[in-house]
């Protein structure tokens, strides 16, 4: 009998911890909480969702995302998240799949109604045709850092403006007039880094990581080579060797990093090839003066056009 | 740390509440988007979104803290978003093999090399609530099971119920499998007193709650009908007294049982600090040599607190770790040889003591590559009381291969003093995962 008793407890305890708790609904009128991967979208998140929106990034600006450490305050703000915002491709798989695991919110979980993946409908580069370890630290999708190509502003904004009207049909209206708004800088912006960007064609540089692949392609950029031996993969002395002799056959003069990058083997190829390295922000915040995506993109064409030498039309 | 925060951890982990909201997983629905008309670049922006390359990632790394696991570990569960294996098992294996040339006062010296891990392991999500998984290695002629587990998280957002063969929820070092340790040996501390793996067949309930906004508290109970230590593997059962556990049918004190209390949060901007309790109670067990039981129906408790500290970089490039735990073994703790006879049940008599140990480490890596580190143990155990120290150095060539070297010196009362240098190398083949709580 005792037995039984006993079973009869456990099976109850079973039942109620499986009954589903009540549904967290935002209560209405109360602002949407995000959580950002990376500085970037969370500037457009907030241009988008304005004083309807509360934001937090997970990455920092300095950050390298293969090497994001998720903190307990990431844990917390997931958990009561009405969405989260990444990029995609890949490019967070360092730490976001964990932390959605561990955060026990399955709304931001991909098929969750606030999981927002911003790259969706955006056609990557790069795509891997294998898929073998010998690539390196590859990307499946294809190269993820499409935050730092000039239109994924906009690619961005329509994806936020998008998940966040499924999340609150009821500012629709407001999302999309502060949307319109933003395209509208935007407009401005581009027509300004297009301006810029169309005496680079044919430029060559060299680049630690394949970063700033997107750029050199809307631009005609030819990218010599990587430090990187591949993705990934911290350069050798052999690679390196290789990589100077490119630069000096092809008379590449100017070496892109981004502040994670190793900058000790940067200066190393510098040296030998007197070469210009130019350091260029890879995610907003990481630099002083870019707190925007805006002016993160403002800087990064400034300097690449300060460091081949060519003309910047002053900002309207 | 501020005092508040120092205060909510500390309450935590006192009395923590039990989290039970949940939330709900509607299906989400992307609508195809329109190219901007008025774009000032050239080439496609935009395709449907039913045709994009971008998927999101479903399973993936593990939750790891400070002092956690490294290797392999971004692609511990899955990697459905570097191949494509969304519902097939992911398959990995570990090897992990060892050269060493030791020294010892009094026992052998002299170099050797051998494989000391063969594992092969698979995981996979087999239905919206439940990830599964198991961990084989290979045992001399043999295939031993170390975990056969799943993980059922349908009972709300933050519980999760695990149920099958796993290693206990014990501080942060014994649920990780030996290939996975930050140097060769778990620390000398753990091995005595807990074993060298600790794996039991049973059920565990896990649970967390948030406290403010930068602190985390989970919880763990278990209990098991199985708990039995590996001993250490040179350990000779015919002169060496090992435990078991009630076998066949049991009533509630022949089962052991574990718990855990941890809480994390953030110091500053760029650390983490982590402290926890842990027990591991054995109500009923028994003691013998290979020619028979010494004694049977003792208990022991084992308990532990620990302490680990993390400070990234602001790249996130380098980091410190340190971290140690403090235990106390109580109750029957062992069986002195009293006699003349080391193979002779009766000639043992049992010790009824309060033990107690400890380890510490700290470890510094500077890129994604290069980290050093130094470990120091030191245990009281029947008869004895030993010390090791292990100073190592990992080379990783990619997230799924290492080098390490190590320098190691030991000493004990009884047995002397001795050193090794040691050269270790470990590669994941597929997608690794242990099902390691945080």
């Amino acid at each position: 009998m005792d037995l039984v008793v006993r079973i009869v407890w456990l099976l109850a305890a079973f039942v109620l911890a499986s009954l589903p708790a009540a549904a967290r609904e935002r209560e209405a009128g109360a602002k949407l909480k995000v959580v950002a991967t990376i500085p970037d979208l969370a500037d457009i998140v907030r241009e988008v969702g304005g004083e309807r929106v509360e934001v937090s990034s997970i990455a920092k600006g300095k950050e390298n995302l293969h090497n994001v450490i998720a903190r307990p305050s990431h844990m917390v703000a997931l958990s009561k998240a009405d969405a989260l915002v990444q990029v995609g491709l890949s490019m967070e798989m360092g730490f976001i799949p964990g932390l959605l695991e561990g955060s026990g919110n399955p709304q931001v979980r991909p098929g969750g109604k606030g999981f927002i993946n911003a790259s969706d409908g955006w056609q990557p580069i790069q795509v891997p045709e294998v898929l073998t370890r010998q690539g390196g630290d590859l990307h499946p999708q294809g190269n993820p850092h499409m935050n730092i190509d000039p239109r994924a502003g906009r690619h961005f904004a329509t994806r936020i403006a998008e998940g966040l009207i499924a999340l609150a049909p009821e500012w629709k209206a407001e999302f999309e007039a502060r949307r319109d708004a933003y395209f509208a800088r935007l407009a401005t912006s581009e027509k300004r880094w297009a301006e810029v960007g169309r005496a680079w064609k044919g430029r060559k540089l060299v680049v630690y990581h394949q970063e700033f692949n997107y750029l050199a392609e809307v631009y005609g950029l030819a990218i010599v080579a990587n430090l990187e031996v591949k993705p990934g993969i911290q350069p050798t002395p052999n690679h390196l060797a290789q990589v100077i002799e490119s630069m000096k056959r092809e008379q590449c003069t100017v070496i892109a990093t981004a502040l994670w990058s190793k900058n000790d083997f940067v200066a190393r190829v510098a040296e030998a090839t007197g070469a210009k390295v130019v350091e260029l922000p890879n995610m907003c915040g990481g630099i002083a003066g870019t707190d925007s995506w805006i002016a993160m993109m403002d800087l990064v064409h400034e300097r690449l056009a300060a460091v081949f030498g060519t003309p910047v039309p002053p900002k309207q | 740390m501020n005092r508040t925060r120092a205060i909510r951890l500390a309450a935590a982990l006192t009395l923590a509440p039990l989290a039970l909201a949940q939330n709900d997983n509607p299906a989400a629905g992307k609508d195809a988007v329109s190219p901007p008309a008025n774009l000032v670049f050239p080439g496609p922006l935009t395709v449907p979104a039913d045709q994009a390359a971008g998927q999101p990632n479903s399973q993936g790394t593990t939750f790891v803290t400070p002092g956690m696991p490294t290797l392999g570990r971004r692609v511990s569960s899955g990697q459905v978003t570097r191949f494509t294996n969304d519902f097939n098992p992911a398959f990995s294996f570990i090897v992990d093999g060892q050269a060493q040339l030791s020294e010892a006062e009094n026992g052998a010296d002299g170099a050797d090399a051998f494989l000391r891990v063969f594992e092969l392991g698979a995981n996979a999500w087999v239905d919206p609530n439940a990830w599964a998984y198991f961990t084989a290695v290979a045992e001399d002629e043999g295939i031993g099971i170390e975990e056969a587990a799943v993980h059922y998280t349908g009972f709300g957002n933050k519980n999760v119920l695990r149920a099958g063969r796993f290693f206990v929820d014990f501080g942060k070092q014994m649920q990780t499998h030996v290939h996975d340790l930050r140097t060769l040996e778990r620390p000398l501390v753990l091995r005595e007193y807990l074993g060298t793996e600790l794996g039991g067949d049973g059920l565990q309930w896990d649970s967390w709650t948030t406290l403010g906004d930068a602190t985390v508290v989970r919880w763990s109970l278990g209990a098991f009908a199985s708990l039995s230590p590996e001993g250490e593997e040179d350990a000779d059962p015919a002169n060496t007294p090992f435990a078991s556990v009630v076998e066949g049918t049991k009533r509630a004190d022949d089962f052991s049982y574990t718990a855990r209390l941890t809480g994390f949060t953030e110091v500053g901007e760029r650390g983490t600090l982590q402290l926890g309790t842990s027990a591991r109670l054995v109500p009923s067990y028994e003691l013998g040599l290979d020619a028979g039981s010494i004694a049977g129906d003792l208990s022991n408790t084992v308990w532990g607190v620990d302490v680990t500290y993390g400070w990234v970089g602001e790249t996130g490039i380098d980091s410190w770790t340190f971290g140690g735990e403090m235990l106390f073994n109580t109750g029957d703790v062992g069986a002195e040889l009293t006699g003349v006879n080391d193979t002779d049940p009766a000639d043992y008599t049992v010790v009824d003591d309060s033990l107690t140990g400890y380890f510490a480490y700290g470890d510094y890596a500077w890129d994604r590559f290069n980290a050093v580190g130094a470990q120091f143990s030191s245990a009281e155990v029947v008869g004895d009381e030993r010390s090791e120290l292990e100073v190592y150095y990992t080379r990783m060539f990619s997230e799924f291969h290492r080098l390490r070297f190590v320098v190691g010196a030991s000493d004990s009362d009884v047995d002397g003093s001795g050193s090794k240098f040691a050269i270790q190398y470990t590669t994941i083949l597929g997608a690794h995962g242990h099902g390691v709580n945080w």
